[in-house]
């Protein structure tokens, strides 16, 4: 067994170029707001020109194919890529495109030949950003329930409908979307996916008044939206997987979005509290000295300690081809459950200085407090811990002759 | 990264689990719960015939000269019986406490028949208050014509029952520092109480005038043995996690398996959300414990710093073990609580064990050490 990635002397060149690389290309100035929600449009540039440039070496998904705009490199140089811009506080890509995460590789598993040509290219080299559109007001948990209708139309589809919880502040490019396309067919065999460019006629995104839009903070997501489309036009040519084959499209972008990927980099969180803890005194001596304090920083780093290792195991489960079953659903079940037990481990310890983002009585500069709010909010994007939990169920086979299996990844 | 096994180490895992479903199938680990003690039991020599005992011996020593992943692999699948007696205590802990410290001399008189069984050397650490900390020693030497007088009262001895030997720890007559020694179980003056109830072979071993030759002393040096005791326990806990981990993927298999067969309402059991969580909370305790076990065996096989991990281990599997038993009892209800279904082996075992080589409160403490708090 070995934890550790083993760089060799090519590998260790990799790091060398990668390193000369984002020295010369990450802008000065990126700056990373406790609350993405005040992620402003220049910073958001910012971002984007470094997607390009990233892109432009196949660098933003280093691991996608090569035919398709990727950079077709093996785990062990990702890893390499992924560290070393996680040194500047950001993840590949550095901006939120979860449809191009999701979406993309949806489209890998799901599109024909012709469609993975026109759509992944742009995705891959960072030059189109793409939102996911899932949730409806009659559909969240219930995903297979949307009523957002596309309806045949010659060689086109009619789309309308609401969506909520969408995206980011600044816009995108296209919406990777579920939808029905045929309501009078049976549950799970009347949906289809469309990739929609954002300026088609007949769409209006407007920004929700959220708690936090937690999810995704590393990437910066911003605001969510609600998104109407009133009778949209998309050619059929967008719709991938095929009509009324929605669902089986969705199971591979739920398992991804559920938490098989995994991921390697550690909790920004843990250290920032540990720090807070050492740093600030509470009659006359550190709050870290504290054993009230000492019991509850032990808490987090725990929780942090098994959110990190199944990461780590899914990461190299799907870097490695191994079947995963429950894995996904369960290290999303952990993250959510963990981050809101740590916030409140966080509240017993700062009190309220948790609780304000005041420059001069604030804890963290604002960070605590946006988490704080986050970590409610986290427990339900991507599906909610009641439902990685049935997700769990099916996996295991509690109950059951037959085990569901897991959504096909690329 | 390659979070797999080898593929000696997988054959090793097939082999045990094979010896572990022949030579101790659930008739005979009720068989021994009932009252007999483990290392009388036929299985036990067959046990030793493997060379298993030996596992982290090295080669010269007559062992098997294993790594610690090695023995992590051959003590989750012992877990899994969960198989009783003195294998961890005497085979792993008191072997590393002798490559610590033992003079060449002890090392190659004493290792071999640690590996084969001859000799089950038990750690006697702790006393009536149960404490980890070298200060917490009391047990004590005085000189005794060419060697020394032991007198002393050591509690909650894990194995105790088991012991051809103990190995002891005592205050220095030199010092504030903890010295070991080794006593044979049969010397004059020890006395074993084995203490009854919701335990797996707990003992109180007192030791009232006792002879001592210096030869027992381990390196022959009083003064450095709480070093060498905190070296080796560092070393074994996480295979000692690794048999808390075995027994919940036990735990984890007999749970999901009842609910797919025990009909109530007129469906298995398992379709009910409410007992389905049970079952997740069961895996997350399971993983939880398999995957803080494997990176503090990594870390110390592959000479890292291993102190943060191997706390961590043994705080988060030990409460894993405690809570995947108690939530098997949930899913199971009254079936579980009938000896002869089995699952009280493993209730038992993992209360015994979360306060084996410090409770999750020690080593948490322990850990906050290790992290600067």
């Amino acid at each position: 067994m070995d934890f550790e990635p083993r760089y060799t002397q090519e590998q260790e060149d990799f790091r060398a170029e990668v390193q000369e690389w984002l020295d010369i290309n990450v802008p000065h100035g990126i700056e990373h707001p406790a609350d993405s929600a005040d992620l402003t449009l220049e910073q958001y540039q910012l971002r984007r020109n470094l997607g390009y440039k990233l892109g432009d070496i196949g660098w933003l998904w280093p691991t996608a194919p090569v035919e398709y705009g990727g950079g077709g490199l093996s785990v062990d140089y990702s890893v390499v890529l992924e560290e070393e811009i996680d040194k500047y506080g950001l993840s590949l890509p550095p901006y939120y495109d979860s449809g191009g995460r999701l979406g993309g590789n949806s489209i890998m598993v799901w599109g024909t030949e012709e469609q993975k040509m026109n759509f992944l290219p742009p995705i891959l080299k960072g030059e189109v950003r793409t939102w996911q559109l899932l949730s409806e007001p009659e559909a969240g948990s219930d995903l297979a329930n949307v009523k957002t209708t596309a309806i045949k139309d010659g060689d086109d589809y009619i789309i309308n409908g609401q969506k909520v919880y969408v995206g980011s502040s600044h816009g995108c490019d296209y919406m990777w979307t579920i939808t029905c396309t045929d309501s009078e067919a049976p549950r799970h065999q009347n949906l289809g996916w469309f990739m929609i460019p954002y300026d088609t006629p007949g769409i209006t995104v407007l920004p929700m008044d959220l708690l936090s839009s937690a999810g995704e903070s590393g990437a910066g997501s911003g605001v969510k939206n609600v998104v109407y489309f009133d009778n949209v036009r998309v050619p059929g040519f967008n719709l991938i997987g095929g009509e009324n084959e929605g669902w089986k499209v969705a199971t591979t972008h739920l398992e991804l979005e559920h938490g098989t990927g995994g991921r390697i980099a550690r909790n920004w969180l843990v250290d920032r509290v540990f720090d807070y803890c050492k740093e600030n005194n509470r009659r006359g001596r550190p709050l870290s000295q504290d054993q009230d304090v000492k019991d509850r920083l032990i808490d987090i780093y725990i929780d942090a300690e098994v959110g990190r290792l199944f990461q780590l195991r899914n990461y190299w489960m799907r870097h490695s081809k191994v079947n995963t079953t429950y894995e996904g659903p369960q290290a999303s079940y952990q993250r959510k459950t963990s981050g809101l037990r740590m916030a409140h481990a966080i509240l017993d310890i700062m009190g309220p200085a948790a609780l304000t983002k005041d420059p001069e009585l604030g804890a963290g500069e604002g960070y605590f407090e946006a988490h704080q709010r986050a970590a409610i909010i986290a427990l339900h994007p991507g599906g909610t811990t009641d439902i990685q939990k049935v997700i769990m169920a099916r996996r295991i086979g509690i109950g059951r002759e037959v085990r569901e299996q897991a959504g096909a990844l690329a | 990264m390659d979070l797999s096994l080898t593929p000696a180490q997988e054959m090793l895992k097939g082999a045990v689990r094979q010896f572990v479903d022949q030579e101790y199938p659930k008739e005979t680990l009720l068989e021994i719960s009932a009252g007999m003690n483990p290392s009388m039991h036929d299985s036990w020599q067959k046990l030793a015939d493997t060379g298993w005992l030996g596992i982290v011996i090295p080669e010269e020593f007559g062992g098997e000269g294993g790594s610690l992943t090695d023995a992590g692999v051959l003590f989750e699948e012992l877990g899994r019986g969960p198989v009783p007696g003195p294998h961890l205590s005497s085979g792993v802990l008191s072997a590393l406490i002798v490559l610590e410290i033992g003079s060449s001399q002890q090392k190659s008189e004493w290792l071999p028949r640690l590996a084969n069984g001859t000799d089950l050397l038990i750690p006697a650490i702790t006393e009536s208050d149960y404490g980890w900390y070298e200060d917490d020693v009391t047990a004590n030497l005085t000189s005794s014509g060419e060697g020394w007088m032991l007198n002393g009262k050591k509690a909650y001895v894990f194995n105790g029952s088991s012991a051809t030997h103990f190995l002891c720890t005592v205050k220095s007559p030199e010092s504030n520092h903890v010295g070991l020694v080794r006593v044979a179980a049969e010397s004059p003056g020890v006395n074993i109480r084995s203490l009854e109830g919701f335990a797996w072979d707990m003992a109180e071993v007192t030791f009232s005038d006792v002879d001592v030759t210096q030869s027992d002393v381990l390196g022959g040096d009083l003064n450095s043995g709480w070093g060498a005791l905190e070296r080796a326990i560092i070393k074994t806990i996480p295979v000692l996690s690794s048999y808390q981990t075995g027994g919940c993927q036990a735990v984890y298999e007999i749970s999901v398996g009842y609910s797919r067969t025990r009909i109530q309402f007129g469906t298995p059991i398992g379709r009910f959300q409410r007992v389905q969580d049970h079952i997740i909370n069961l895996v997350n305790q399971l993983d939880a414990a398999r995957w803080t076990s494997n990176e503090a065996i990594w870390k110390l096989d592959s000479g890292r710093e291993p102190f943060d991990s191997v706390h961590l281990a043994k705080a988060v599997s030990s409460e894993a073990y405690l809570q995947a038993c108690d939530h098997a009892h949930e899913v199971h209800a009254g079936v579980a609580s009938m000896t002869e279904y089995g699952l009280t082996l493993h209730t038992t075992a993992s209360r015994t064990l979360y306060t084996y080589l410090g409770d999750p409160r020690f080593h948490r403490h322990r850990l906050a050490e290790a992290l600067g708090l």
